[in-house]
């Protein structure tokens, strides 16, 4: 009868921690969130953003424009990944940084697919009324262009999978690479888990 | 009589046999626990390098502080302006350490510059090596950091 009842609770008793964990608030991008093996976490976003933008600080490329602020298109950033997520999450806290500390200036009515067509309207319209170079039409001084890519391994159950941000800034005068920076983060386990 | 004695020193015998075992077993274990995955640094510099400031260090977790120690800690400004921060960590401990780190930077008034640079980082060290974690500042009016510094539990 005994050995009956704790064979019964023992499961209970066991499973009773893991049913507590109450959903709760931590920092974006914490050590104590969520780690997946198979995909890009958010902590992955934030340190490839941080670490693109310490490098981007570090050599002083954009201090290098003709035009103060620097002038940046923002190119294609492909996602060549398994892992769906939106880029966005990287390149719009890049683009937070560097607009709001006055190091660049984002055009976004630039090319046949701008960002914002209704200020690239209004701004050809102005352009017309005014006059062909009344009113001075953007002129940026770098495009930003990337990809993501992953490297995936197993070993048994172990699963290792490295995921490589890697961003390119090109000069559109002479058209040539003036800064690249590559960020690695790899992954190693066989099931997601809780951070520390 | 003899049988007593007899039995005394077998009693002996296999006393002395059990502490030889468990010290050998000791031993074994120690080299065993020091050996797994540590590494051997080798390095030239003695004295601490000329961009090398003193630190302090408010220590919550004693047990982080002894094994995890920030041996040197060097800023310099880089060639884009801002500030460079490099700091030696070194795993004295026995086991291969995971922590995360993060630092905030501060102008000359003290105050935290907001950046999306200041974001938790993980990194390991194994037993006995050491690794540099750095960071730059966001912008050149920065002068100074804080360093928060966080041990996995594993």
């Amino acid at each position: 009868m005994r050995i009956r009842s704790v064979i019964v609770l023992l499961p209970i008793a066991l499973l009773a921690p893991v049913a507590c964990e109450r959903a709760r608030y931590v920092d974006t991008g914490s050590p104590e969130g969520v780690i997946t093996v198979g995909n890009v976490d958010m902590q992955d976003i934030l340190k490839a953003s941080s670490g693109m933008l310490e490098s981007l600080a570090e050599t002083g490329v954009l201090k290098t424009a003709k035009n103060k602020p620097a002038q940046l298109v923002m190119g294609e950033i492909v996602n060549d990944t398994s892992s769906r997520f939106d880029v966005g999450e990287m390149t719009y806290r890049m683009r937070e940084q560097l607009v709001n500390t006055g190091q660049a200036a984002v055009v976004t009515t630039f090319g046949n697919t701008p960002e914002d067509k209704q200020a690239q309207e209004v701004l050809r319209r102005e352009k017309f009324l005014k006059g062909e170079t009344s009113e001075p039409l953007p002129d940026p001084d770098f495009s930003l262009t990337g990809k993501i890519t992953q490297v995936k391994r197993s070993a048994g159950d172990t699963k290792q999978v490295t995921y490589t941000f890697r961003l390119t800034l090109t000069n559109l005068r002479s058209g040539l690479e003036v800064w690249t920076k590559t960020v690695d983060m790899t992954k190693l386990g066989n099931k997601n888990a809780v951070g520390f | 009589m003899i049988c007593t004695t007899t039995v005394t020193t077998t009693k002996s015998s296999a006393h002395r046999a059990l502490r030889a075992t468990t010290v050998a077993t000791f031993i074994t274990a120690t080299i065993a626990v020091a050996g797994c995955g540590s590494v051997n640094t080798t390095y030239t510099r003695t004295t601490p390098a000329d961009s090398a400031i003193s630190a302090q260090t408010r220590v919550n977790d004693l047990f982080q502080q002894f094994f995890l120690t920030a041996k040197e800690v060097r800023m310099n400004r880089t060639k884009g302006g801002p500030m460079e921060v490099q700091i030696d960590v070194e795993n004295n401990g026995f086991a291969y350490k995971t922590f995360s780190y993060r630092f905030d930077w501060v102008d000359t008034a003290g105050n935290v510059i907001p950046s999306q640079l200041s974001v938790w980082k993980v990194t390991n060290v194994p037993s006995g090596g050491s690794t540099v974690i750095r960071a730059i500042a966001p912008s050149d009016d920065a002068s100074d950091f804080r360093l928060q510094l966080r041990q996995s539990e594993s």
